[in-house]
């Protein structure tokens, strides 16, 4: 029987990639490399306009904050140095590089030559922190700095194979091409948190990678894999460790707190790049798909590769082509533009037609409460958001939405409801601080 | 400057379900009711109904363009508020009667308080009572067998008919087991949609099936209702006999079927709906013994919609990772 949580909703999967073998895109003209493509302080440049650049090489940091430094993903000349609107709305600096196709690499990369063990695990954090490793399911938290708080707290490492929104089947591929590289990521990871063995959490639509798996996996008690009901939002971790522990990780807390640590499997199979080869985040695995596109397919392409240059690789657009998502379609970000770039943490591209919903009124069906899995009621919340009843909504436990849009999903009304609860939870936080802020000036 | 994109908050999908697909479902599930009413009571039942739809639906495009709303009767719930009234009433009323009660049920229930989704009470039970105690000798008086009905005109304006008691009148008097065989099949007299508990049914599976509606409040309220009948008879029939037969006799299946699980007016959790089922079911049982009309189903639930607003309240799921669980 396939683990599951409770709530959520079954969606058409279209995982039309799911049989495309992701193929590599090295040739970008051009590449914008954003200095913030993780949670935290955003890099420093260090290049300037006019620079020669090789893969690999670090072009931004900020040592000291939590920060992850990036990396040059093309060989070739900064041509440009300019704000743009990055991939969550907010202007951020971005390094253009003008590839010159010659693929030179830098000759600064420093590989593991020796046993693992021989290293300890502060160095390999130092490393992974080099490699510029982000979280890269989406949320782009700085993969170092989630070690460094989970050795000697997590007893249990879990790998994130849910890949739960529709359309995209990156990691699916990743886990069906490199299987070998994954399972020595995770060993490095069990080695580093000090933990006895991993679970690879996978949903059951991917047979074939549960099959792969059990065939390549020699040491069964280290790791193991558990089926989970294919079910959004399954991947996110709260309904991940609840699936398999039964567990419910506490409001307002992380996994580590219930002794889990999740990483996705991109970003295990970065870890052991880094340390094997010493290449750093350089590239990232997209699906690219929607009704918009015309050769749908799975892409390894250089980090900071332009929307435009990918749709053009795909054959182009349709003409009924409206919406760029870059993400799934629950949870993922419309961009303005087609200059938009791929940053770590982008896990699809999608191409889509215009919105045919009208937004309408709340029926009080009670849809999205059979939805929500964090049991929250959203059509109340909704309703006392938008008459602006913040403290209503914080009493209803608005700042525990998650945002996977399910109750939204599923709305005969059509109301954004999750956009109602994030306006409540941006004026809750707003209010929260400025209390914060005035009590301490009292002090 | 190239063109932008269009941008919009996440989910950028859908589900098919609209508010319109629901209502046509719902208008689809009510067909057999009002199938078999027309089979039983003649062609005068489906006039009613005509009516009552048309004025509900009339009276919202009315109300909409004289407040300059946007028109909302694309919904198609001024149909479904129609058809509900029109089954509430006995096919011997006056055509203007449904005219008017779709009138009060959609101007002064329904659009006055916002429309869709904000009234707090049931548009077409509030109507049914208001015409109840405005018309009491239409609303009550005229309840005639199936054999009759059939003689009346389907477009008089009023008709003549002598009444014939309702079963539901002469329950405690006992009623034999044919008569609550052919009270299940729905060959009795009483109101236009209300006599075949069998095509409620099947309406009610086709919603179930189509996960428009679920389970929780019919069953919370039927049972409650079935268990206190029978736990406290009344008459000298024998226990189960008087359960069945109340159970059976007006408007509690249509009630518990079609107007308990009104979204607007029913709470939002799972635990919310048995609660308002369980106290639906208490209240019919009450006021069928302590008041003074035989009916007790429409004002049990009409009652029942005010407390809405409490029950979602106090059956507020516990937040994920705010409970016990999430401290082990």
């Amino acid at each position: 029987m396939a683990q599951t949580f409770h709530g959520g909703i079954h969606i058409d999967e279209n995982k039309n990639t799911a049989a495309m073998a992701a193929r590599p895109f090295a040739e970008p003209k051009r590449v914008a490399i954003s200095m913030q493509q993780h949670i935290g302080a955003p890099c420093v440049h260090s290049v300037a306009v006019g620079d020669h650049v090789d893969i690999g090489q670090c072009i931004g940091d900020n040592a000291g904050t939590l920060c992850c430094p990036v990396h040059a993903s093309v060989s070739g000349t900064v041509v440009a140095i300019e704000n743009r609107t990055g991939a969550m709305g907010a202007p951020v600096t971005h390094v253009v590089i003008e590839n010159d196709c010659l693929h030179t690499v830098t000759p600064s990369l420093d590989p593991v030559t020796t046993s693992l063990d021989s290293l300890t695990p502060e160095e390999i954090v130092e490393r992974v922190r080099k490699a510029g490793i982000v979280g890269m399911g989406g949320a782009a938290f700085p993969t170092y700095a989630k070690i460094k708080s989970a050795i000697g707290n997590a007893k249990r490492l879990i790998i994130n194979c849910a890949e739960c929104e529709p359309y995209i089947t990156a990691n699916h591929r990743l886990l069906l091409e490199q299987p070998e590289a994954v399972i020595k990521g995770i060993k490095i990871l069990i080695y580093t948190l000090g933990v006895r063995k991993a679970v690879i959490a996978i949903e059951d639509n991917k047979k074939d990678v549960i099959e792969l798996f059990e065939k390549h996996i020699t040491d069964k008690a280290l790791i193991s894999i558990k089926v989970l009901k294919t079910k959004y939002p399954q991947g996110d971790e709260r309904q991940i460790i609840y699936a398999l522990y039964g567990k419910e990780i506490p409001a307002g807390k992380l996994p580590v707190d219930v002794g889990c640590v999740l990483f996705n499997p991109e970003t295990v199979l970065s870890v052991y790049k880094a340390l094997s080869t010493g290449m750093p985040v350089v590239h990232k695995r997209i699906t690219v798909d929607g009704d918009a596109i015309k050769k749908p397919c799975n892409l390894i392409v250089p980090v900071g590769t332009s929307a435009a240059e990918i749709a053009e690789l795909c054959g182009g657009t349709k003409k009924r082509f409206a919406r760029l998502i870059f993400g799934g379609p629950m949870m993922g970000q419309a961009q303005w533009s087609m200059d938009s770039v791929v940053n770590k943490g982008t896990g699809a591209l999608l191409f889509l037609s215009g919105v045919k919903e009208k937004q309408g009124q709340c029926i009080r069906c009670g849809r999205c409460v059979e939805a929500c899995q964090m049991r929250l009621m959203p059509a109340l919340l909704a309703a006392y958001s938008e008459k602006g009843n913040y403290n209503e909504c914080e009493k209803l436990g608005a700042l525990s939405c998650v945002e996977c849009g399910c109750c939204t999903y599923v709305c005969p009304g059509k109301v954004p409801i999750v956009q109602y609860i994030r306006n409540a939870k941006g004026a809750i936080n707003d209010a929260r601080r400025r209390a914060k802020e005035q009590g301490g000036g009292k002090q | 400057m190239k063109s932008l994109l269009k941008v919009s908050p996440s989910p950028h999908v859908r589900s098919v379900a609209t508010t319109s697909s629901i209502m046509r479902d719902v208008i689809i599930a009510l067909l057999p009711a009002l199938i078999w009413g027309i089979y039983v009571f003649g062609f005068r039942a489906l006039t009613l109904t005509a009516v009552s739809v048309g004025a509900c639906v009339l009276s919202e495009f009315l109300f909409c363009k004289i407040t300059k709303k946007e028109q909302s009767i694309s919904d198609l719930s001024a149909v479904v508020t129609g058809l509900i009234l029109a089954f509430n009433l006995p096919v011997t009323v006056p055509l203007w009667l449904p005219a008017v009660g779709g009138a009060f049920a959609i101007v002064i229930v329904k659009m006055l308080f916002g429309g869709i989704g904000k009234n707090f009470l049931n548009p077409a039970l509030a109507a049914r009572v208001f015409l109840f105690f405005s018309f009491p000798s239409l609303m009550s008086g005229t309840f005639v067998t199936p054999k009759v009905a059939k003689t009346l005109s389907p477009i008089a304006w009023g008709v003549d008919a002598v009444s014939s008691p309702t079963v539901l009148s002469q329950i405690e008097e006992g009623v034999d087991t044919n008569t609550v065989v052919d009270m299940f099949y729905g060959n009795i007299g009483g109101c236009i949609g209300e006599v075949s508990k069998l095509c409620l049914l099947i309406g009610f599976v086709y919603l179930l099936i189509r996960r428009v509606v679920s389970w929780h409040i019919p069953v919370a309220y039927l049972s409650v209702f079935f268990l206190l009948t029978f736990i406290f008879p009344r008459g000298e029939d024998e226990a189960i006999n008087f359960a069945l037969a109340s159970l059976l006799s007006g408007g509690v299946v249509f009630g518990s079927l079609f107007m308990a699980t009104d979204y607007a007016t029913s709470p939002l959790s799972a635990t919310g709906k048995l609660l308002y089922g369980a106290l639906c079911g208490a209240l019919t049982v009450f006021f069928r013994y302590f008041g003074s009309y035989p009916e007790g189903a429409s004002f049990a639930i009409l009652v029942m919609n005010t407390f809405v607003y409490y029950i979602d309240r106090l059956t507020k799921p516990t937040v994920f990772g705010g409970g016990a669980n999430a401290k082990k």
